[in-house]
């Protein structure tokens, strides 16, 4: 009898963890799974899809919102948010070109640029750390501060850049193929993904992000890891924006709008949980690309840009849907 | 239910008061009789009753515990609809405009309830949706009103009382009876004081946590309503920064992003503060982009001082047990 009941209860067991499994997998590699559907429903509406130069300038196209969204997945894991990168990427911009023509050489204006990109970090993160505020509200309001004060540099006006060398890192390819952003956005990815697997700072991410309470139990100094974590974030939206100004030769001061919203969805989209403690770079790219597959699908299917804000705005809601179901089982 | 019982406790309590007539005494000295005439006073009561709905749905919401992100976009889009659809006659296109802000609200609702989503997320989400079908229903362009009575709820005025006045004062009314008379507005308290406890004291906590956001989102919409009136036309930009102002008016007033605490009253009066201070800041000559910075400073100072003192109140209610 009491084998018996043993056995049942290990085969009880055993089925339960297959189930849990297979949940899991299913959960942690849905946007992989999301990915390939869309390329194989991708390749049966349009016989341009599948081209080479199609999926090139797919990763092109977000390589700026991947940067973005690196930063914001760090964030994210250390359960926090940033919404004033939309429009940190505008100052950043504003600032790199305003001072260019000034008289000084772009690649000071660039060094600049990532000073005030990590000037930014630092606010947001010296504002959380030290009121213990909502995250997601004091950036919203510095986000605005800093439209504000780019509105105020540029009267609201574009900017154009008066060196054709700064414009090449933006435009140009390496050998002819691969674009130069294309390349900075994978090599940051992999230096995030070692960070945050190997380093110290990277795995007390994680346990902040899964209990803060038990990581400053643990003996993590909390607030100089959250700061770090800020600054990485307004680091990456420096690149971005020096890759976008750059792309573009010019810049206006809400260049990134919107791009909160979809750097957001672009790291829960691979699978970053929004309660924080999970996730990663390379998760977060293959997020960014679902998002570039579906965007370039749209366009294809010649749906209108407005329509597409409103299908993003669903799928971001059914994805955190998804995540917390999926979480909660 | 946590009880700030400190000197600062106080102080948040009449903050709204306080705030309100500093503004109206700095502006009146400042600027004298350009500020204090009957011209200027009717205006920015016009443009309070205007706002004053939105922020009054946004205090509710903050009581029962969530926040709603997507009021400017419901504003937006009310506008659209109630000028849109005007070929069916005045009464049906309120009605469509109203019909819409209780459905983005029902949706708000079930996603923060029974989807359990973080409500800024859930609400994020719907404020993209929203301002997408914005888009996509005006075509990136302002739409003009035809039926010239229809300007009268907005920019009329009953002898020297503007016509909007008297709809913000009746839902302030309304809602004030509500919140402190009325069962279902005292549940919102309890839930956002403390789910746990409520749901343990038998409050129904769906229903107290769902009728928030619907409320929120008709009120928004009464709000697009009125704009679209006064304006006699619709643009895709309206309601941009009405979460930030919003948020900001109902913490100002009283209500915190803990949840359980606030009043429909205190975040009226911290509309007519911000209002005075944009009409103020006007009648200075300071540009647009020092005003949008000037209340995005405004709205960091309120979210940063409301959080030192939720800390304290932690703190304290830790210290004496």
């Amino acid at each position: 009898m009491r084998f018996n009941s043993k056995k049942l209860f290990l085969n009880f067991s055993s089925r339960e963890s297959l189930k849990f499994k297979v949940i899991k997998n299913v959960r942690d590699q849905i946007s992989l799974i999301l990915l390939l559907v869309m390329i194989i429903a991708g390749s049966q509406f349009s016989d341009v899809f599948l081209s080479s130069k199609n999926l090139l300038n797919i990763v092109w196209a977000v390589s700026v919102l991947g940067i973005v969204a690196l930063g914001q997945c760090v964030l994210i894991i250390a359960c926090r948010f940033d919404m004033s990168v939309a429009y940190s990427i505008g100052l950043c911009g504003v600032v790199m070109v305003v001072i260019q023509n000034i008289g000084m050489p772009w690649v000071a204006s660039v060094l600049v640029g990532v000073f005030v990109g990590l000037l930014v970090g630092t606010l947001n993160g010296l504002i959380c750390v030290g009121t213990n505020a909502n995250p997601f509200l004091v950036t919203l309001g510095t986000g605005t501060l800093i439209y504000a004060t780019s509105l105020t540099i540029t009267r609201s006006k574009t900017v154009y850049t008066p060196f054709d060398a700064f414009t090449d890192i933006g435009r140009g390819k390496l050998f002819g193929v691969v674009h130069y952003s294309v390349l900075i956005f994978i090599f940051l990815a992999i230096m995030l993904e070692l960070m945050l697997r190997y380093s110290k700072f990277g795995r007390s991410l994680f346990v902040i992000g899964l209990n803060e309470k038990v990581g400053k139990l643990s003996g993590f100094s909390v607030n100089k890891i959250v700061l770090g974590a800020f600054l990485i974030c307004g680091f990456m939206v420096s690149i971005a924006s020096f890759i976008v100004t750059s792309r573009n030769g010019s810049t206006v001061a809400n260049v990134g709008l919107g791009m909160e919203f979809e750097s957001i969805i672009a790291v829960v989209l691979g699978g970053t949980s929004l309660f924080g403690g999970s996730g990663g770079a390379l998760r977060t790219v293959v997020g960014v690309l679902v998002l570039g597959v579906l965007n370039n699908l749209l366009i294809l299917m010649n749906v209108q840009t407005e329509v597409q804000q409103i299908i993003k705005g669903a799928i971001f809601l059914l994805i955190v849907w998804l995540d917390i179901s999926l979480r909660s089982k | 239910m946590i009880v700030i019982n400190n000197f600062f406790g106080v102080i948040l309590k009449k903050t709204s008061v306080f705030l309100f007539i500093f503004t109206i005494f700095f502006f009146s000295i400042v600027l004298g009789s350009s500020f204090f005439n009957q011209l200027t006073l009717t205006n920015i009561s016009r443009q309070i009753s205007i706002d004053a709905p939105i922020a009054i749905g946004q205090a509710i919401v903050l009581i029962s515990g969530g926040i709603d992100i997507s009021v400017g976009a419901v504003m937006a889009m009310s506008a659209a609809i109630v000028i849109g659809t005007q070929s069916l006659g005045t009464v049906a296109s309120i009605f469509l405009a109203l019909l819409f802000g209780v459905l983005v609200g029902c949706i708000n609702g079930v996603l923060v309830t029974k989807g359990r989503i973080v409500p800024f997320i859930a609400t994020l989400g719907t404020m993209s949706a929203v301002r997408g079908l914005v888009l996509v229903y005006t075509d990136q362009k302002a739409i003009m009103g035809t039926i010239p009575g229809f300007e009268f709820l907005g920019g009329g005025s009953v002898g020297f009382i503007p016509t909007p006045f008297i709809f913000a004062f009746l839902i302030l009314v309304i809602f004030h009876n509500v919140l402190t008379k009325m069962r279902i507005g005292r549940n919102f308290f309890a839930v956002g004081g403390d789910l746990d406890n409520a749901f343990l004291a038998g409050i129904p906590i769906f229903r107290s946590r769902f009728i928030p956001y619907v409320i929120s989102s008709s009120l928004a919409s009464v709000s697009g309503i009125l704009l679209a009136s006064r304006l006699n036309s619709a643009n895709p930009q309206i309601g941009i920064d009405t979460a930030l102002a919003s948020i900001t008016a109902a913490i100002i007033g009283g209500a915190s992003l803990l949840g359980g605490r606030g009043s429909v009253f205190g975040a009226f009066l911290g509309v007519a503060t911000l209002g005075t201070l944009s009409t103020g800041m006007n009648l200075l000559g300071i540009t647009t982009y020092f005003q949008i910075g000037i209340k995005s400073l405004v709205f960091i100072c309120v979210v940063v001082i409301d959080a030192i003192l939720v800390r304290r109140a932690i703190s304290s209610v830790k210290d004496s047990g």
